[in-house]
C-alpha cells in the first residue's frame, strides 16, 4: 500500500488501456503528434460517468481585454470553474492532458516491430568517430591506475602453483633411515614437484640428529604423514603468500574502435497532381508518417526530404508535404530525378537510404518504363517503395504500380504496396519494412 | 526523515509558532469560528503526495492517486507549480504548509486555512456530512484511514481477486457524484418503504393461489376493483420518489453479476462494504465541490483582511505578500479565488450601502426619488471613515483610544497594551473588539470601493426605499449616519457562508456588472461550422451558463425511478432533462458500470437531439443553425449489449423540465 504503488499501477492501467498501436496507425489521430514525440490515445482512463454532450453545453469563456463579436470562433472550448477534483486548494490545477501516452520514436518502432513481427535492423554506415574502446589492450608500462592488478595476481597465482611444493612433506622425507639428499630429490622429480637439489641438501642439513631415522622407508612416510596440495597450502595460508612479480605486471589502455553511426535518409515523394484528393492525401500521410516514426526510432540519425510532384517536382518542407495540392498532370520521373539529385549530399557509402513514393498509380506514358524504373535501378537504397492509393479502385491509366511490380516481381529493394482503405496501412507498412533489403556492406 | 530533515523542518515550525498562535486569535477577534487547525511542515514531495491523496495521507490502493501525483508532477514540471497549502475538513482540521515557503508565504497560508476552517466549521453544506451523527465530528481522516485499511485487507485476502476489488471500486466511483448531497448523509440509505412487498407481489398469481372459484372472483374481485388496486400498484413504485443516491440505491438493493452462474447473485459482504465507504467518501467531498468558489473566495478574503489590512505580513514581508496574492487571484478569471473573493466584496459593500441607504432614508425630507440630489456622497464617506485612533493604532496612540466609543474597544486589552503586555506595534488589533476591527477595516471608504456607494442605481433605491420600516427618524444624516451598524457587512457574510452554496452565490449575488467588466461571454457549438463560436455577451446569459456548470456538480442529474422496472427486477433510470442532452458514450460505457452492481439488465429514459444530415446539409449552405429535434430515448445494457430505441415523448415528457433553458444561441447567429 502506498502513493508509489498507486503511481505503478496508473502506468499499468494506463498502458493497457493505450491505443491499440495498428489501430491507431489507421484509424488514429496522427496529427496530435510531432517528430520525436508521439502521442497515442490511451483509452479513457479516467473512468466514465453521467456527463453532459460538451458540445450541447457548451461553456462560458472570458476575453482577452475586451468581449468578442458574437459568432467570432472561440476554439477548443476552455477549462470550465468547477470542474476539477475535490481538493485542490492549489491556484491554477487544471486537467493535464492524460488521454494520451507520450511514447519516443525509439519505443514507437519497438512496439511496431512486435505489433508487427518486424525485425529490421539498421546498418551502421557513416564512421563518425575513433573512438576509445574498453581497455582491453595491454602494455608493461603506463599509469598505476590502469594497472592490471587482475592479470598480476592471476599470474602470480599460477606461480605459485607452478613453483610451491609441500615442504613439510619433504622435511618429513629427509628424516628417513639413512636417507640421502639424491633420493628424496629423486622421489621429488618422480612427482613433479618444482624443488631444487640446493633445497633438499639444506633441508637434510638441518634435520637434527636424533630425529634421522625417525621413519624406516619413503614408503612409511607416504602411509604416515598427510600431504599437502598447493590448492590447499593457498587456502590455509591465504593469498597474501601470492608472490607479485613486477615481470607479471600489465597495464591496460583502450582499444580504438571505429564507431559507426546508423544514418539513414528518407526520401518522401507524393503526387500532388489534380488526381490525388482528400481521401488519396490522407492515406499517403497515414502510411508514411509512421514509416517516419519508425525509421527515426531505428536509426541514430534520421533524416528526411520531402520532395512534391505533379509533372514537375519540387522540394518542400514536412509542414507542407501533406497539404500541397497543385492542378498538373503527373510525371512520377521528374521527382526521381529531383531524388536522385538530392541524395547527392547523402553517399551510399555513408548512408542508409530510403526512397518512398506514394500516389495513385497514374503517369504520363511510356514514363514509367522509360525514366522510372531505370531511375530507381540507378539510385542505390536500401528500399525503394511506391504505395498506391486508390480509394475508389483502379483508373485505367493507373499502372505504375502495376508495371514497377511486374518489372522488379520479388526483388528484395523494391516494394510495392497498395492502400485502397485506412484498414490496408498496417499491411502496407509491414508490406515495406519487410521488404529490405539483406545488408552488404 | 533523517536528522537533519527532522531539524530543519522543526526550526520552520517554532518559526511558525507564532503566527499561528496570532492568526488563530485575530480569526477569532474578526468573528470566525475555525475548527481547531494542525499544522504540519512538508517537504515538496510529501506535498505533492498529499495532493495526490486529496489532502489526506493514507487512502485506499487505488491508480487514481497515481494518476494525480503524476498530473502534479508534470505540472510540476512544465509551470514551475508551486503548492502552497492543502488544509482538509476535519476537526480538528490539518494544514500542511511546505517548508520552501518564505515566511510571507507561510503566513498568508496560515491566514487563509483558519478561513477554509472556519468556513468547514460553520457551512451548512458541510454539516450534512455530519449532521446524521450524534457527536457532530468529522472524522474525516480517521474515516479515510479506515477505508485504506480495509480495502487494502480485501486485497491482500487470497479469497479475494484483488482486480476484482479494483474493478469493483472503479463501478462505485463511476457514480461518485450521483449522491443526494442535499440530504443529509446517513450511513445507510433509508427508503421507508420495504421494496419487497411491493416488488414481489404479483397480483394475479396470489389470487390463483388463493383458489378461489371463477364465480367468487368475478363477484368480489371484479374488474373495477382489480384495475384500482393496480393503478395504486402503480403508484407505489419503488422508489416512491425518484432517487438521486444511485450508489446508496445500488447498495441496498444491488446484486451483483456471477458471470459463471450467468446471473444476478447476492453481493458479498465485502462489495457491500466497499460501496458504503465509497459512498461516505462522496458524502464528505460534496460539500468541497458544491462550495469550492465560496470557500476559496472566503479563504481569500479573510487572508487579505489579515495580511494586508492587519499588516500580519511583516512591512518586509508584504512585497512578496501582494505579488503571491496576485498570482492567485491572477491566474484567469473564472478560477475560483478571484471569481468567489469578487462576490464576497460584493456582498460587504452591497450590504454596508444598503445599511447606509436605510439610514439616509430615514433622514426627514429624503426619499428613494431626491436622496441622490440632496445626498453628497462625499460628504458620507468623510462622516463613515473611522476615528483616526482606530484606523491607526500605536504603542503611542493608545491614549487616544480613551475618546472612542465603548463599543470598539477591548478595555482589558488596552490596559494589558499599556502595560507592554500586549505588544501594540505588533498586533494593533488586539485592543479592539470586533465591532472596533469592523469600523478600521470598514469596506465602503476603502480607496478601491470608494465609488460604490455612489454606483447605486435608481431602481435599487426605490426597492430599499419602499421596503423600509419607517420606525425612526433622523432629523439630520449625521444623526442618521451615527446609527450606523459598521458590522451589516461581516455579519451578513457570515449568514451567507453558513447557508450558501456555489449555486445559490453566484446566483444571488454575480452581478451584471461583474460579468461585463470582466469580458465574459457564452459559446455554443455550432452544427454549421463544425466549432464552437461565441453566442452571447449578455450577463443574463453568462449568468445562466454558469450556473449550468455549478447546478449538481456541473453534471446531469439522473435518478432511479424503478427498481423493478418490467416488472423483471431491472432498474429503470432517468435522466432529468434540463435542455441539454447527455454524453451518450459516456452513459453507455457508465449504465455498463451500473449493470455490475445492480446485477440485472439497467435501462436509461433520456432525451436527445437529433439532427438529420439533411436538415444539417441544407442549414449549411443557408449558413444558419439546423434546428434539433428532441426524441425520448431508451438506453438499455443487459449484461451483453448496449441498445439504444426511440420511445414514445410520452414515456419521457415527466423527465423534461420546461422551465429551464440553457441554450444562448441567439436567432440569428453566423449570418
Amino acid at each position: 500500500m502506498g502513493l508509489r504503488d498507486d503511481v505503478d499501477r496508473f502506468r499499468e492501467v494506463g498502458e493497457a488501456r493505450r491505443k491499440d498501436l495498428a489501430d491507431f496507425i489507421q484509424y488514429g489521430d496522427l496529427g496530435r503528434s510531432r517528430q520525436k514525440e508521439i502521442q497515442i490515445p490511451v483509452k479513457i482512463v479516467s473512468l466514465p460517468g453521467f456527463e453532459y454532450d460538451q458540445r450541447d453545453q457548451g461553456g462560458v469563456g472570458q476575453g482577452d481585454g475586451d468581449t468578442p463579436d458574437v459568432g467570432q470562433p472561440v476554439g477548443q472550448p476552455q477549462p470550465q470553474p468547477g470542474e476539477g477534483d475535490d481538493d485542490g486548494d492549489e491556484p491554477g490545477e487544471e486537467g493535464g492532458d492524460h488521454e494520451y501516452y507520450e511514447m519516443d520514436p525509439e519505443e514507437f518502432a519497438q512496439e511496431l516491430d512486435e505489433e508487427l513481427g518486424l525485425d529490421l535492423e539498421p546498418k551502421g554506415k557513416k564512421v563518425i568517430e575513433e573512438k576509445e574502446g574498453p581497455y582491453t589492450d595491454l602494455t608493461r608500462s603506463g599509469p598505476d591506475s590502469t594497472l592490471d592488478f587482475e592479470r598480476m595476481f592471476k599470474e602470480g597465482l599460477k606461480r605459485k602453483l607452478a613453483m610451491d611444493f609441500d615442504e613439510d612433506f619433504l622435511r618429513e622425507l629427509c628424516r628417513v633411515e639413512g636417507i640421502t639428499p639424491r633420493e628424496v630429490f629423486e622421489w621429488a622429480r618422480g612427482e613433479n614437484l618444482p624443488v631444487s637439489m640446493a633445497w633438499i641438501e639444506e633441508a637434510v642439513r638441518e634435520i637434527p640428529d636424533e630425529e634421522r631415522g625417525k621413519w624406516g622407508s619413503i614408503e612409511e612416510v607416504e602411509a604416515e604423514v598427510e600431504r599437502e596440495s598447493v590448492q590447499q597450502k593457498i587456502r590455509r595460508e591465504g593469498i597474501k603468500h601470492v608472490p607479485f612479480r613486477r615481470e607479471d605486471e600489465r597495464y591496460r589502455h583502450p582499444e580504438i574502435i571505429e564507431e559507426k553511426e546508423k544514418n539513414v535518409v528518407v526520401v518522401n515523394i507524393r503526387d500532388v497532381s489534380g488526381s490525388m484528393r482528400e481521401k488519396k492525401r490522407e492515406l499517403v500521410e497515414r502510411t508514411f508518417t509512421p514509416l517516419d516514426w519508425y525509421l527515426t526510432g531505428k536509426y541514430d540519425n534520421a533524416e528526411f526530404v520531402y520532395i512534391a510532384h505533379d509533372a514537375e517536382a519540387w522540394e518542400v518542407s514536412r509542414e507542407d508535404f501533406f497539404g500541397i495540392r497543385s492542378g498538373g498532370g503527373t510525371k512520377i520521373s521528374s521527382a526521381y530525378e529531383l531524388a536522385a539529385q538530392l541524395l547527392e549530399e547523402y553517399p551510399w557509402s555513408d548512408w542508409n537510404r530510403y526512397v518512398f513514393a506514394a500516389g495513385d498509380s497514374e503517369n504520363s506514358s511510356n514514363d514509367t518504363e522509360e525514366r522510372v524504373i531505370p531511375l530507381i535501378e540507378e539510385i542505390p537504397a536500401n528500399l525503394h517503395a511506391y504505395v498506391e492509393t486508390q480509394p475508389s479502385g483502379n483508373a485505367i491509366n493507373a499502372t505504375h504500380a502495376e508495371e514497377l511490380e511486374r518489372h522488379f516481381g520479388e526483388s528484395e529493394d523494391v516494394a510495392v504496396a497498395y492502400v485502397n482503405g485506412e484498414e490496408d496501412v498496417t499491411d502496407a507498412i509491414y508490406e515495406i519494412l519487410s521488404t529490405e533489403d539483406e545488408p552488404e556492406s | 526523515m533523517s536528522n537533519a530533515d527532522r531539524f530543519h523542518k522543526q526550526a520552520i515550525a517554532s518559526e511558525l509558532e507564532e503566527p499561528v498562535e496570532e492568526a488563530r486569535n485575530l480569526a477569532e477577534q474578526l468573528g470566525l469560528e475555525p475548527y481547531p487547525v494542525n499544522y504540519w511542515i512538508v517537504d515538496h514531495d510529501e506535498m505533492n503526495e498529499l495532493i495526490a491523496y486529496g489532502g489526506f495521507q493514507s487512502r485506499y490502493p487505488h491508480w487514481r492517486w497515481g494518476m494525480q501525483y503524476d498530473r502534479q508532477q508534470k505540472q510540476d514540471r512544465y509551470t514551475g507549480g508551486k503548492a502552497f497549502e492543502i488544509v482538509n475538513n476535519d476537526n480538528p482540521a490539518h494544514a500542511f504548509l511546505q517548508e520552501s515557503n518564505t515566511l510571507a508565504d507561510q503566513k498568508a497560508v496560515i491566514t487563509h486555512v483558519e478561513a477554509h476552517s472556519d468556513f468547514f466549521a460553520k457551512n451548512e453544506w458541510f454539516a450534512m456530512f455530519t449532521a446524521g451523527r450524534a457527536d457532530d465530528s468529522v472524522d474525516a481522516a480517521a474515516m479515510l484511514e479506515r477505508h485504506a485499511r480495509a480495502i487494502d485487507e480485501y486485497m491482500s485476502d487470497p479469497e479475494i481477486d484483488r482486480a476484482n476489488v479494483e474493478k469493483w471500486i472503479d463501478n462505485a466511483l463511476c457514480l461518485e457524484d450521483n449522491v443526494d448531497q442535499h440530504r443529509v448523509f446517513s450511513r445507510r440509505l433509508d427508503l421507508a418503504v420495504d421494496p419487497e412487498e411491493v416488488i414481489d407481489e404479483d397480483l394475479a398469481e396470489k389470487l390463483d393461489e388463493l383458489g378461489l372459484s371463477e364465480e367468487i372472483k368475478g363477484e368480489v374481485f371484479d374488474e373495477e376493483w382489480l384495475e384500482k388496486l393496480e393503478a395504486e400498484d402503480a403508484s407505489v413504485s419503488f422508489p416512491e420518489e425518484p432517487e438521486k443516491d444511485l450508489i446508496g440505491f445500488l447498495r441496498e438493493y444491488g446484486k451483483q453479476y456471477d458471470e459463471e452462474a450467468g446471473k444476478a447473485t447476492e453481493m458479498e459482504e465485502w462489495q457491500r462494504d466497499v460501496l458504503d465507504m465509497m459512498r461516505a467518501e462522496a458524502y464528505y467531498f460534496a460539500a468541497q465541490k458544491m462550495t469550492k468558489v465560496m470557500n476559496e473566495g472566503w479563504a481569500s478574503y479573510w487572508e487579505s483582511k489579515m495580511m494586508s489590512d492587519e499588516t500580519f505580513a511583516g512591512e518586509d514581508e508584504f512585497i512578496n505578500y501582494a505579488d503571491h496574492m496576485a498570482k492567485v487571484l491572477g491566474s484567469g478569471g473564472l478560477n475560483p479565488y478571484s471569481l468567489g473573493f469578487a462576490l464576497w466584496e460584493y456582498v460587504e459593500n452591497t450590504t454596508n450601502r444598503r445599511e447606509v441607504l436605510e439610514r439616509l432614508l430615514r433622514v426627514e425630507g429624503i426619499s428613494w426619488r431626491n436622496l441622490t440630489d440632496v445626498v453628497d456622497f462625499d460628504d458620507v464617506l468623510a462622516e463613515l471613515e473611522p476615528p483616526g485612533a482606530i484606523a491607526s493604532i500605536t504603542s503611542d496612540s493608545l491614549d487616544a483610544l480613551e475618546d472612542v466609543e465603548d463599543r470598539y474597544v477591548d478595555p482589558e486589552a488596552l490596559e494589558a497594551a499599556r502595560s507592554g503586555e500586549i505588544d501594540a506595534d505588533r498586533y494593533p488589533w488586539k485592543v479592539l473588539t470586533y465591532e472596533g476591527l469592523a469600523r478600521r477595516h470598514y469596506s465602503l471608504v476603502k480607496r478601491q470601493h470608494r465609488g460604490f456607494l455612489a454606483r447605486i442605481d435608481q431602481n435599487e433605491l426605490e426597492r430599499i426605499g419602499r421596503y423600509l420600516f419607517d420606525d425612526a427618524r433622523y432629523s439630520s444624516i449625521e444623526e442618521a449616519l451615527a446609527d450606523v451598524e459598521y458590522t451589516a457587512g461581516w455579519d451578513r457574510m457570515f449568514d451567507v457562508r453558513e447557508s450558501h452554496n456555489d449555486v445559490t452565490f453566484l446566483d444571488e449575488f454575480l452581478t451584471r456588472e461583474f460579468i461585463t467588466e470582466n469580458d465574459y461571454f457564452t459559446y455554443e457549438y455550432s452544427q454549421a461550422t463544425g466549432g464552437f463560436h461565441v453566442s452571447s455577451v449578455d450577463p443574463a446569459d453568462v449568468k445562466k451558463k454558469l450556473l449550468l456548470q455549478f447546478t449538481n456538480f456541473g453534471k446531469p442529474t439522473i435518478a432511479v425511478y424503478d427498481g423493478n422496472y418490467n416488472n423483471a427486477g431491472e432498474l429503470l433510470l432517468g435522466h432529468q432533462y434540463n435542455g441539454v442532452m447527455l454524453d451518450l458514450g459516456q452513459a453507455r460505457e457508465t449504465l455498463k458500470r451500473v449493470f455490475e452492481l445492480w446485477g440485472r439488465p439497467v435501462n436509461l429514459l433520456t432525451i436527445v437531439k437529433e439532427l438529420d444530415d439533411h436538415d444539417v446539409e441544407v442549414a449549411r449552405r443557408r449558413n444558419r443553425e439546423p434546428e434539433p429535434e428532441e426524441r425520448g430515448k431508451l438506453l438499455r445494457y443487459d449484461g451483453d449489449e448496449v441498445t439504444i430505441k426511440d420511445v414514445p415523448w410520452g414515456d419521457v415528457d415527466h423527465l423534461a423540465a420546461s422551465d429551464v433553458d440553457y441554450d444562448t444561441k441567439p436567432e440569428e447567429w453566423l449570418a
